[in-house]
């Protein structure tokens, strides 16, 4: 048992008939469902099942990804890459049945240590065939509470490539360890247990696949899976013609010197039925907390929505014909101690310069640039009538998304890094802290122009009814959403406070941390998606459409495209 | 629960129910002296809906003199809705959340489409008009209604030619004060107008949600008026001397008034039914858990039937998860677990078999129906494995093309993958039912239920016999019921509804602070309305049944878990045992509890049932004689398994069946709308209530 060998493709060349080999895929994408709905239903924490803010999936003995079930698009690839390194560090003859795996390296997950992940080995007739694994943001890690760490150690505990299991033995001394060192023992703990309990789902699932369709049918038809999706992605990489194309942007500072640009610039090769994503020229590592590991999940978030057929769930097979170039030291690929805790917040922007590069020449396939920022505030303050502090996520009110060759953006959306991320109630917030939300609308004129308009951003005002403090981490406040082929860039994002007098600030940058008195506001807007294509083209009727409704003003009409109600009567 | 006998005073006479279906209109007429059931199916007429009934009523030959209770599922409002053919509506809001209905919840399901969409409002943004009035979250008031401002506005939506205005404003849960006078003020002054108000549908907090279920009420309400009218003036033209109930989501019925002004409360009236019927069914042959099958054309659905009662749940989307409008109200829990018969089998990229989720639909259809249709689909694959008989399609009045088939598929799958044609075809059935025993299974794991312990799959709709055995299955459960008219069965589960109202009130408060005289009360003011309701429909109901249910969470969670709150407790006050209630329900919903965390409420509910004499079902007295004879009506070859290729196999005519002939598969039996496949090695048996019980060896 100790031997256990990894099953090579070579073992697994037995034909198998495509009616199995749909019936493993289901019964793949099953697996990874099931794992989902056991840790939505078992986790402590509402992160985890509300927010999404989790991966799981089924990996071969090798770490490529069979099957994965997404809470958050940016976690495409992170848990790939933690299983292969976990190999890697034992060594495959070292993994035996009954062990589990984890680890929160930030610079082997590629995000921030709130992500342990926790894999379960696969055996079939004594081999190792496969790893159920689990990621799952836990509320608290340690670390300093508030403020821009500067580097990791700042951040929490860290924890190495180990075995938590070790051939079914619970390893006493690092969970007491880890208990230690977390804030919330007891959510972290359940949290833990949940992700346990799905990772033993998924093995479970993947074992009564081999018994039901035997190993070698199951082994061959992954392959026939994983090619399938490869010839999926072929086929649509041979529709873009050959070319080089690039494109930069830039993020408004590193939270450490204020109002100094970082520059993301990418460079994006098609070469017959292959695409490579060369990273090499974005910003080195900053200072503050917005490093990342997550430069390679940035190219196959873009390639998954651009050239991969949607036919086919997420595998291995359709990044084969992708190559990413992201050496380390960067701002997407930090080494050890880059401080990693808001790792989520660039990624989004390189996504958007990804589709930027390619509109040349997939002009019906890109969208103009989003809003690219979770647009969230810490609010903390103490219950007037309890005296009991509170803590509420604030904001998450969606943003613009950009306009399409055919189409405007949508309005009002979550941005790229998350999916199926709701906001929260404003009839809850109130009946939960001493707020008062006095808007949550639309707001007006934030969409980009141009002959498909960009998706409007929100505005919300929420006024304090009793003394709070809040902190904003926003980005892209002087580096608004740009638009493409002549389409006008979307407002930017922008944090401002209403104090006691009615007078509004507007702060010049989206990094604030302040106080409210009672009958004070702090405003968050979001950006409005850019424009696709010029204004000068834009249908008078949809102008008008949005004068009437009131996407657009009459002004701004004026201005943006020379459009006057009158002028059309 | 708590149940209060009332004198049965129903005349027993017969009772009617009528289901309009996207392509039928099922009537089923029970005549409650002599036990007989009639059916009569006709083409549904979208244009002359009521037209379609009658001539539903005319083909089970029943006076509608003659009835006293006449029951119904109607589509009107779930079709307005889903092809946007509503009212001009307006919605009214506090200032600052015009916009809500349009921001929505912000999600994004479809993650790796640039081109998502979301929720499509049913009111445009110029129609959105904005109040300047608010609430605190306690219901106090923080800002006053000013009547002028309302006048006003009254003159805008005049100009504005609306016909339907919906008011929403934050907090009326809470206080549905400003709601009511501003409701009470526009009736006065636009009476052509169908006006409604969010608490009316809804006292539970959210007010995306709330906002979504009074427009859709309000979109819909003109046009489901109308109908009303017509179906009313119609009845009584016909000397229909009884009442009309309608059959609301829920699976309860409520009087025709109430389904003028609580108009969405209709909206899935007819897969309602269904569940309804088969938690009927259960009960009949006493069984407490049962998964429901629904198979039609075009889609494929579930519910679950657990401890003897479907599950229900309070927030639907219609329309589907990614782009749907939530609508806030009780409803009997359905899913789509599949996409039917019509699901078309391509080849994918790189040689793979994909089925669905494309679909034939009625239109062109499958090839075998040869009317343009050249895609395989799985009525194809029927079609050619023998499952299906050419000329026996909808009792022989549809011929099917098995020519067509085999082309469609041979070209299609057969030559591009180098597969046989029963390879191919058998093919096409296992991806199908393996899919949809994976999501039957999403659905059941989800809420904490293993399907293998369920008692029974109980299948209905067209092409749920055919398939029945083998998602069980897959299942793992060993039991497959398929009722007497497969294809009437939203008709027939609906002549065994009961009056039902559900209402809900949302109140937060700490578990310490519980206020249970104001609770009480909130009952207390639910069950009266809802006992208000059931007398005026001036039906004697044979008894009342009333659930009293708290939402209940853990402080920092969002969504809430159901407690049924037992009598004794609330009179005792006990938290402590509330609270023990509420931990076990987390325990067996979420696999954990957590006794040390605070818990707070956020909704009353409260469940009242006015339960109407059930019609007994007819039972045929088991002959003695088993002898299969009189229902055999041939052989043909059928394929069940690739490896042994086609095996001659018995036929039999369903309503030449008695009650206690058992067949051993392999066998076919069929009926007018549909064909139960019995599977080799597996046993039928035909109960006394026509019900054809099927055993399934194990896999």
């Amino acid at each position: 048992m100790s031997n256990a060998a990894i099953v090579t493709e070579e073992d697994a060349e037995a034909r198998v008939d495509p009616i199995t080999v749909e019936l493993v895929r289901n019964g793949l994408i099953a697996a990874s469902e099931e794992m989902k709905t056991v840790l939505m239903r078992t986790a402590y924490n509402m992160i985890i099942y509300e927010a999404l803010d989790f991966t799981v999936g089924l990996f071969d003995a090798r770490g490529q990804t069979l099957s994965i079930s997404l809470g958050l698009p940016m976690f495409i690839r992170g848990m790939g890459d933690t299983v292969r390194a976990k190999v890697e560090h034992f060594g495959p003859e070292n993994i035996q049945p009954g062990d589990v795996l984890l680890t929160n390296d930030a610079y082997i997950t590629g995000s921030h240590l709130n992500h342990p992940t926790f894999s379960q080995p696969i055996f079939h007739e004594g081999r190792l065939v496969a790893f159920a694994s689990c990621m799952a943001h836990w509320i608290d890690i340690g670390g300093v509470l508030s403020g821009v760490t500067t580097d990791i150690f700042s951040e929490g505990l860290q924890i190495p490539v180990v075995k938590y299991y070790k051939a079914g033995q619970l390893n006493q001394d690092l969970h007491d360890l880890i208990r230690m060192n977390v804030r919330m023992p007891e959510r972290a703990m359940g949290d833990l247990q949940a992700q346990l309990a799905s990772i033993r789902a998924g093995a479970r699932q993947f074992e009564a696949l081999m018994n039901r369709y035997g190993g070698d049918a199951v082994m061959a038809s992954i392959d026939a899976i994983l090619d399938q999706s490869e010839a999926a992605a072929r086929e649509q990489l041979r529709q873009i013609p050959d070319g080089v194309y690039e494109a930069e942007s830039f993020m408004d500072d590193d939270a450490i010197e204020i109002g100094k640009p970082v520059p993301l610039q990418v460079r994006v090769e098609v070469s017959g039925d292959t695409m490579t994503v060369d990273l090499s020229n974005v910003s080195p590592q900053v200072r503050g907390f917005y490093n990342t590991g997550a430069g390679e999940a940035c190219a196959q978030v873009a390639f998954k929505c651009l050239a991969a057929s949607q036919e086919y769930p997420i595998n291995d097979g359709t990044y084969r014909p992708l190559k990413v170039i992201n050496p380390k030291g960067t701002v997407l690929n930090a080494r050890r101690p880059a401080p990693m805790r808001l790792w989520m917040t660039y990624p989004m922007t390189v996504i958007d310069t990804i589709f930027k590069a390619l509109a040349p020449t997939l002009p019906d396939s890109v969208i103009a640039g989003h809003h690219a920022d979770l647009m969230v505030a810490n609010v903390n303050g103490k219950d007037p009538e309890t005296e009991d502090i509170f803590l509420y996520l604030g904001g998450l009110i969606g943003g613009g998304w950009g306009a399409k060759s055919q189409e405007d953006g949508v309005n009002a959306t979550i941005c790229i890094n998350d999916g199926d991320t709701h906001n929260g109630p404003v009839e809850q917030v109130e009946n939960k802290y001493p707020l008062i939300i006095r808007k949550y609308a639309l707001r007006e004129d934030s969409g980009g122009a141009g002959e498909f308009r960009g998706g409007l951003g929100t505005v919300q005002e929420c006024e304090a009814l009793a003394p709070i403090n809040f902190q904003t981490r926003i980005e892209r406040v002087n580096n608004p959403p740009h638009g493409l082929f002549g389409g006008m860039p979307g407002m930017g994002n922008q944090v401002a406070v209403r104090r006691s007098n009615g007078e509004e600030t507007v702060f010049p940058n989206g990094k604030l941390t302040d106080q409210l008195e009672a009958g004070e506001a702090y405003i968050l807007r979001s950006g409005g998606g850019g424009g696709f294509g010029p204004p000068g083209k834009r249908n008078p009727a949809s102008i008008r459409h949005d004068i009437v409704q009131g996407y657009v003003s009459a002004e701004a009409a004026k201005c943006d495209y020379g459009f006057t109600m009158e002028a059309e009567d | 629960m708590k149940e209060v006998q009332v004198l049965d005073k129903t005349e027993r006479k017969k009772r009617l129910a009528a289901d309009i279906g996207g392509t039928f209109t099922d009537v089923a007429a029970f005549d409650e002296r002599s036990g007989e059931l009639r059916l009569g199916k006709v083409l549904s007429q979208p244009h002359d809906l009521v037209g379609g009934i009658t001539n539903g009523i005319g083909a089970t030959g029943v006076d509608i003199s003659d009835t006293n209770l006449f029951f119904h599922g109607s589509t009107i409002a779930i079709n307005t809705l889903l092809e946007r053919k509503g009212a001009r509506t307006a919605l009214l809001t506090t200032a600052g959340f015009r916009d809500i209905y349009e921001i929505g919840r912000i999600n994004r399901p479809d993650s790796f489409n640039l081109y998502f969409r979301k929720h499509l409002p049913l009111i445009e943004r110029q129609f959105r008009l904005e109040v300047n009035e608010r609430l605190y979250a306690d219901g106090s008031v923080c800002r006053k209604l000013d009547m002028d401002e309302i006048a006003a506005i009254a003159d805008r939506l005049e100009q504005m030619e609306i016909e339907a205005v919906a008011i929403l404003f934050l907090h009326s849960y809470r206080n549905p004060e400003h709601e009511i006078k501003v409701r009470d003020y526009l009736k006065d002054r636009l009476p052509q107008v169908f006006i409604t108000a969010s608490h009316e549908l809804s006292q539970e907090y959210r007010e995306f949600e709330r906002t979504s279920t009074v427009a859709a009420n309000a979109y819909v309400g003109p046009k489901v008026n109308h109908y009303m009218g017509q179906l009313d003036s119609h009845l009584s033209q016909g000397d229909f001397p009884g009442s009309l109930l309608i059959v609301k989501s829920s699976g309860g019925l409520y009087s025709a008034p109430e389904a003028r002004t609580h108009c969405i409360w209709m909206l899935e009236s007819g897969p309602a039914a269904g569940v309804v019927g088969a938690k009927e069914l259960c009960e009949v042959i006493g069984l407490k858990d049962a998964i429901a099958f629904d198979m039609g054309g075009t889609t494929a659905k579930a519910g679950v039937i657990k401890d003897g009662q479907p599950l229900t749940t309070s927030n639907v989307m219609v329309g589907g998860y990614r782009e749907g409008l939530p609508i806030q109200m009780t409803m009997i829990d359905i899913h789509e677990v599949g996409t039917g018969g019509g699901s078309i089998a391509k080849v994918g990229p790189g040689g793979s078999v994909r089925v669905g989720p494309e679909s034939a639909g009625a239109d062109p259809g499958p090839a075998c129906y040869a009317l343009g249709g050249s895609k395989p689909t799985v009525t194809d694959a029927n079609l050619i494995l023998g499952r299906l008989a050419p000329d026996r399609f909808l009792g022989g009045n549809m011929r099917l093309d098995p020519e067509a088939a085999r082309k469609a598929l041979v070209e299609n799958l057969c030559s591009p993958l180098g597969l046989e044609l029963k390879e191919a075809a058998a093919g096409i059935l296992k991806i199908a039912v393996n899919a949809m025993s994976h999501s039957v299974k999403g659905v059941t794991s989800e809420r904490g239920l293993d399907p293998g312990a369920f008692d029974v799959l109980i299948a209905y709709g067209g092409a749920g016999p055919l398939h029945a055995s083998a998602v069980a299955r897959e299942l793992g459960i060993r039991r497959v019921l398929i009722p007497a008219a497969p294809g009437h069965f939203a008709a027939t589960g609906m002549l065994r509804t009961d009056l039902r109202h559900d209402f809900t009130r949302s109140i937060f408060k700490q578990l310490d602070d519980l206020p249970f005289k104001v609770m009480i009360g909130h009952y207390e003011e639910m069950e009266g309305e809802a006992r208000q309701l059931i007398e005026d429909t001036g039906i004697s109901v044979s008894s009342i049944v009333m659930q009293r249910g708290i939402d209940m969470r853990y402080v920092e969670q969002e969504h809430a878990a159901t407690v049924e709150l037992p009598d004794e407790v609330l009179k005792r006050f006990d938290i402590a045992e509330i609270r023990r209630l509420f931990d076990e329900k987390h325990l067996h919903l979420y696999g954990h509890a957590s006794p040390e965390k605070p818990v707070e409420m956020v909704s009353l509910r409260s469940s009242v049932r006015g339960v109407l004499p059930k019609p007994n079902a007819e039972r045929t007295e088991r002959s003695g004689q088993t002898s299969l004879d009189q229902a055999f009506t041939g052989a043909r070859d059928v394929c069940f398994d690739v490896s042994e290729g086609y095996v001659e196999t018995p036929t039999y005519a369903r309503d030449q069946l008695q009650a206690g002939n058992t067949i051993s598969g392999p066998a076919l039996v069929e009926e007018y709308a549909s064909t139960t496949v019995v599977f080799p090695g597996d046993t039928l048996e035909v109960d006394e209530l026509g019900n054809l019980l099927i055993n399934t060896r194990k896999a």
